[in-house]
């Protein structure tokens, strides 16, 4: 999972922790923390097995990426995407602070994107930004990108049990229900 | 029900508390450090339920001489730091030591920061072990924190001597599933001290007698169930792995098609169990080391090799083969494993370089509205006006960020060395040291380790200009209370920066509100030019810990007036005062404020030139 500090990488990285046990498993979450969490890049390292692993991902080992922001996902990609990686990606993109300030340029989104599918096997852009518009809070894309996650064939993880974590985690509001819900859809679409 | 639903998911770090907590400990005394905070705050969390004493001290040595008065006194105590506190304590550990831990039982968590994430240096803490000759303990899992806490306690309290358990980052850090246990309630009573808690006169005879007591440690840990031990009957390789070092063994070897790979994976690293080691290392031809951060196991193992009837090939990083610096992680080993012969390591695929030149990086800043920015945008005007003949001698905290803000701060080591150093150099002038000196500090840097440094400058009439930024909370840890807290809990009573600061009796002190850019400049240069022991302490505000006691300033907003703002040939709000809630905007050619980041505090009023950015007060 990656994104900026504050976007929600540790909730995602909670209810996917939390639906690993409700199905039998020993996940192992590592997150980033200190300094960095102030606007600064966070990637969560989150991997499940019978077995407590290692908490960091080896390189060309990540089977999913969830990307909540799309230069971050492109970050984690370089580092750690392989032949299995399947990457969901929000097209929202933050800015930096030297984005803001014109000093750098925020890299064309056709360009991040197109980078990230030489680095995956399989990426899917998502649109959260309106999805989240419909749900009624830009602040429920963690709650969309598991919903995405969880209609992925390839992922290990009952969706049913994704979605009762999210529930325990966030609490079953209508913001989050509808977030997840259309996460689900996007995929498809 | 299966089986993990019995367990819950905890970090390293609260898994080191809760083997605290079921080791029935009374006591925690700590000062918050990265990445070492947490096992602390979880203990804050039960101090009335299980009725613990838990504090916040004002530096690392006094935490430490807190907790072992505790122990000294029958109490089982706590003692959480990162490894940069244990610097600070080490004079009281290499003391207290030879005397004994007493009864209570005295556990010492140092959590190191390899690659540095949130430290000003890369440390092993582990050689303070074998300096003091004290039990070291270094835990791979959660449950493994868990388990080796109490295990630590109860070797503490058996042979009453200190006892170090060390984490890294990784493992205090990441979160995993922890089995956990009955938590006693019952009362503790603290009883007389044990006799003679000093060496004198023969420390000598301590050091040996503690040397005894480490012996009969030793054989303990040959048998120990928390080191594991897997090896098939024929051995090419033996990997011999400590901490979370150990999880990253165990992920290489799914890589790895040879099966003759045995692993020891050692929980007591300090001192060795030189028997069940020694056996291990004759059956097998090669030996690979893996651990954070330095040769530490390594050494130990290779000094037994010269007792050994055949001594095997030793890699490791005194061979080489592994960093001698930064994180281990799964690729290193697997690296360090497709270098050596006889194992068929399958190599990580190179990740393709592309992309890496669309990455802008995120660094690290101060908060829209932070107090520290409008006070090194001073700092930066003074210095020009003084021809840059000014040193500014820094120190810990979130303001040490001073160094990447055009390099206002010029020195930035240890907590309190800012004014340790500016005390020297503002001796200098008689050796033709021709700038003025600076010494910044924060409040809760201040309690920590300013105090000697500041009374130092005073006897000594050292030149130069001490200025505390205080925001009246510990910001970089998370704001956790010191004596100068705006904010104490009850039973705490505050002790005041200005109070200190006057008793030693600077030639010249003031006070001013650090969010008046323009007001700071003229109080900066008329002060830093005067001669003589100058105090200033600045009314400073951390908006993170101001947003979680709600802002006052909601009401007030800030505009860029189009007509006034130079635009692209000016940019110094956006770009050189650099405030996140600033931003440059290309399709109107000009500065914008965000109204969604910028807390309203109004400091960049002062700092545009062409008056462009105005106040608008909501009715």
């Amino acid at each position: 999972m990656a994104g900026v500090g504050g976007q929600g990488n540790l909730v995602c990285g909670r209810v996917l922790a939390e639906a690993a046990i409700q199905q039998g498993l020993r996940p192992v979450v590592g997150d980033t923390f200190g300094a960095s969490r102030r606007g600064g890049s966070v990637l969560t390292h989150l991997r499940i097995g019978t077995r407590d692993w290692a908490p960091l991902i080896p390189q060309g080992e990540v089977d999913i990426l969830l990307g909540l922001e799309p230069m971050e996902a492109l970050r984690a990609a370089v580092e750690y995407a392989g032949k299995r990686t399947i990457a969901l990606v929000s097209l929202t993109e933050v800015p930096t602070a030297n984005v803001n300030s014109g000093e750098r340029v925020y890299p064309p989104l056709t360009k991040v994107s197109a980078s990230l599918a030489e680095h995956c096997k399989q990426v899917y852009m998502l649109d959260a930004e309106s999805a989240l518009l419909r749900a009624g809070s830009p602040r429920a894309l963690n709650s969309f990108l598991l919903g995405s996650l969880s209609a992925l064939t390839e992922n290990p993880l009952s969706q049913d049990l994704i979605r009762k974590a999210l529930y325990t985690t966030l609490g079953r509001d209508t913001i989050n229900v509808t977030a997840f819900e259309e996460g689900v859809a996007a995929l498809h679409q | 029900m299966n089986d993990s639903e019995r367990k819950t998911m905890m970090s390293g770090n609260e898994a080191i508390a809760q083997g605290a907590l079921e080791s029935g400990i009374g006591f925690c005394a700590s000062y918050p450090g990265t990445p070492s905070t947490e096992i602390t705050a979880s203990l804050f969390k039960f101090t009335e339920k299980y009725d613990i004493y838990v504090e916040w001290s004002t530096n690392e040595k006094v935490a430490l001489e807190a907790a072992t008065g505790a122990s000294w006194a029958g109490i089982p105590a706590l003692c959480p730091m990162k490894s940069l506190g244990l610097n600070v304590a080490s004079d009281f550990l290499l003391n207290m030591n030879l005397s004994g831990s007493g009864k209570g039982g005295l556990v010492i968590v140092v959590c190191d920061d390899p690659r540095g994430h949130s430290s000003s240096n890369e440390q092993d803490s582990r050689f303070y072990a074998k300096a003091a000759q004290i039990p070291l303990l270094e835990p791979s899992t959660y449950q493994d924190a868990k388990d080796a806490t109490k295990y630590a306690f109860k070797i503490s309290q058996q042979f009453e001597v200190p006892v170090m358990v060390r984490s890294t980052t990784r493992l205090s850090h990441s979160r995993g599933l922890v089995e956990t246990g009955k938590i006693s309630k019952r009362k503790k009573r603290a009883g007389a001290l044990p006799q003679r808690l000093y060496n004198v006169p023969t420390p000598h005879l301590r050091h040996r007698d503690l040397l005894v007591k480490m012996e009969r440690i030793r054989e303990e840990f040959e048998t120990v169930d928390l080191n594991i031990n897997s090896n098939p009957k024929h051995t090419d390789l033996l990997v011999i792995s400590s901490g979370v070092s150990s999880l990253y063994v165990q992920d290489a070897l799914q890589f790895l098609n040879s099966m003759n790979v045995g692993l020891l994976n050692l929980v007591t690293t300090y001192p060795l169990p030189k028997k069940s080691v020694s056996g291990l290392l004759e059956k097998t031809n090669d030996v690979l080391f893996v651990e954070e951060i330095d040769p530490f196991l390594e050494d130990e193992v290779r000094m037994l090799s010269g007792d050994l009837k055949k001594s095997p090939r030793f890699h490791g990083k005194r061979t080489g083969l592994i960093p001698s610096f930064g994180e281990m992680n799964t690729d290193i080993v697997r690296k360090a494993l497709s270098q050596l012969n006889g194992t068929k390591a399958e190599l990580p695929t190179p990740t393709p370089s592309m992309g890496r030149e669309l990455l802008v990086k995120r660094p690290l800043t101060f908060c829209a509205g932070c107090t520290h920015r409008n006070f090194y945008w001073a700092i930066r005007k003074v210095k020009k006006r003084l021809n840059e003949k000014l040193v500014v001698a820094g120190d810990i905290g979130c303001y040490s960020l001073g160094v990447f803000y055009d390099e206002a701060m010029n020195t930035m080591q240890a907590m309190g060395s800012g004014i340790g150093v500016a005390s020297g150099l503002g001796q200098l002038e008689r050796f033709g040291f021709d700038s003025k000196v600076v010494s910044v500090a924060g409040d809760s840097t201040f309690f920590h380790a300013c105090l000697p440094g500041l009374i130092n400058a005073r006897h000594k009439n050292a030149n130069l200009t001490f200025i505390v930024l205080d925001n009246a909370t510990t910001a970089m840890t998370g704001f956790q209370t010191h004596p100068g807290s705006r904010y104490q809990e009850q039973a705490l009573r505050r002790v005041r920066i200005e109070d200190l600061v006057k008793a030693v009796q600077p030639d010249f002190y003031a006070t001013a509100d650090a969010n008046d850019t323009k007001g700071l400049i003229e109080l900066l240069h008329s002060t830093i030019i005067k001669d003589g022991l100058k105090v200033l302490l600045l009314d400073s505000i951390c908006r993170l810990d101001e947003d979680q006691r709600d802002s006052t300033l909601t009401d007030v907003h800030f505009k860029i007036d189009a007509d006034l703002c130079r635009g692209e040939k000016c940019r110094i709000c956006f770009a050189d005062f650099g405030c996140p809630a600033i931003n440059w905007s290309s399709t109107s050619n000009q500065a914008i404020i965000m109204d969604a980041i910028c807390v309203g505090c109004g400091a960049c009023v002062d700092v545009c030139p062409h008056d462009a950015i105005k106040e608008e007060r909501l009715s």
